[in-house]
């Protein structure tokens, strides 16, 4: 599902996940404090640099990850960017509405860029975390990092239900599909509604059983289980100073070049 | 002179079909995405969610303290949250978007129980989806988890003291807990740079088609679930 499947592939996967929550941590903190143009592609670049080239994921994929969040962002800054502005507005584009303009302003148009380039560097970031580290290993991270223990108990079992579920779930949606269950609005609510509430309804008494079958083999409350043996990871530490220091060194090149 | 007016044809003409593209988009933008907000309001955002999702943190701690097996239940509930929200919804317009699950969570699993289960599942679309983000997990846990389901849960037990049929409860909890997570989420946008007033307009000819749609869905799967498992509601005291 998602990103999961690559991050097992990842060459990194074996790297203990604490630097590399670290290098997410400050690099992504550094991209959205700059706030600039050039910060957010730098970082978007050398996210997918290290991505390709440490992790071993094909660019084409990466590309295409990168589409998912793109729609997002542009309707964000669309949003931002668009608007009605009073007769006589210095305007980049705009068609005129009754007595006002509607369309974009130059400083407008900056504003949403800045907010486009560092959202797209802060996406980089957040991936270089998703596609290197499988979920299971960020749960162990995070009970190291003192996170309530019923909690990251309860992000593990979730993690494992989502693709039992889901498959039921996709299974059902392909009887459905093959049956024109999906013909029509009408139909699709019923079909989609019948869908959710089987899914819940098996969700449910799958629960039971999994908890007869853990409690016939001792469960007392809580699953246990052994850390992985990682690899510690130190190259990564240099590297986090290394791009935050980039980081640093682009905000403060733009800050000259651009008064 | 003529090059000037087929430019400003051309520019108002891409204004156009980006106005338009705006509307079908947005459809599917109920989370804010990764690096949209500025660290204060990140930051912020975080910190309003903290005592709700301690108070959610209790409750569940003590539904498991009482009965063990409502661990696994309630990750079973988490588990269906998040395939709930990757389904696609059949809408009005022709377009698709995802059921937030909102309204059926809360009328299910109460709204502090929500909060915490509507995090893990946040942060989980962040990773596994690039649904939402990291910086980001505050402010959609606000609106989703915290926000949309308190007003579900508020309605549907209004409506419910009221003697309103329990079909039209769960319609007009779901239809307005997704609604309101909408109205919080323009208002998290709007507040940064301005022009809350224009997220609000597009939401809401977008979403009231959406949020109907989302609606209708829920009392379908509320009245399957009211035929065939009756036990297990009783169980959450939904009934």
């Amino acid at each position: 599902m998602g990103t999961d499947r690559y991050a097992y592939q990842s060459r990194l996967r074996r790297v203990s996940p604490m630097p590399k929550l670290l290098l997410t941590a400050v690099v992504l903190a550094i991209c959205l404090c700059c706030d600039s143009v050039a910060v957010g592609l730098f970082t978007l670049i050398l996210m997918g640099v290290l991505i390709t080239a440490l992790g071993g994921l094909s660019p084409r994929v990466y590309l295409h990850f990168l589409k998912v969040p793109l729609i997002f962002l542009v309707i964000g800054c669309l949003t931002i960017v668009a608007g009605a502005y009073p007769a006589g507005t210095e305007m980049a584009a705009a068609i005129p509405v009754g007595d006002s303009l509607w369309g974009f302003t130059p400083d407008g148009l900056w504003l949403g860029g800045r907010i486009f380039c560092k959202a797209l560097g802060a996406v980089g970031c957040m991936y270089f975390l998703s596609l290197n580290t499988p979920v299971t290993d960020l749960t162990m991270a995070l009970e190291k990092l003192h996170v309530p223990k019923l909690l990251v108990e309860l992000m593990e079992l979730i993690y494992r239900f989502i693709f039992v579920l889901g498959s039921t779930a996709a299974n059902i949606h392909t009887a459905q599909d093959s049956r024109l269950g999906y013909q029509g609005f009408r139909r699709s609510v019923s079909s989609l509604g019948m869908l959710s509430s089987m899914v819940f309804l098996r969700a449910w008494r799958k629960a039971e059983r999994i908890y007869t079958a853990l409690e016939s083999r001792g469960y007392t409350g809580s699953l246990t289980t052994l850390t992985d043996a990682y690899r510690p990871g130190w190259g990564l530490l240099p590297l986090t100073a290394l791009l935050g220091a980039g980081q640093v060194a682009i905000w403060f090149a733009e800050g000259r070049l651009l008064p | 002179m003529t090059t000037v007016t087929a430019n400003k044809t051309v520019r108002a003409g891409a204004v156009l079909v980006g106005l338009l593209g705006l509307m079908t988009m947005s459809a599917s933008a109920m989370h804010i995405a990764e690096g949209m907000l500025p660290v204060g309001w990140a930051i912020g955002w975080g910190a309003v969610c903290v005592p709700f999702l301690v108070a959610g943190f209790f409750a569940i701690k003590k539904k498991i303290d009482q009965a063990p097996r409502a661990k696994i239940l309630l990750a079973m509930c988490g588990a269906f949250a998040f395939v709930l929200s990757a389904l696609k919804i059949p809408s009005v317009s022709g377009s698709c978007s995802h059921p937030t699950g909102v309204g059926l969570g809360a009328i299910l699993f109460g709204p502090l129980v929500m909060t915490v289960l509507g995090l893990i599942v946040l942060l989980f679309q962040a990773l596994l989806l690039a649904h939402g983000g990291l910086t980001t997990l505050g402010a959609n846990t606000f609106s989703m988890a915290i926000a949309g389901p308190i007003v579900s849960w508020l309605v549907y037990k209004l409506l419910r003291k009221a003697n309103a049929p329990a079909s039209v409860a769960v319609f007009a909890a779901a239809a307005l807990g997704d609604l309101f997570t909408y109205v919080v989420t323009s208002v998290q946008l709007g507040v940064v740079n301005g022009g809350m007033v224009k997220f609000l307009t597009i939401f809401a000819v977008t979403q009231i088609p959406l949020a109907i749609a989302e609606g209708l869905l829920t009392v379908v799967i509320f009245n399957v679930l009211e035929k065939y498992s009756k036990s297990e509601l009783t169980e959450l005291r939904v009934l």
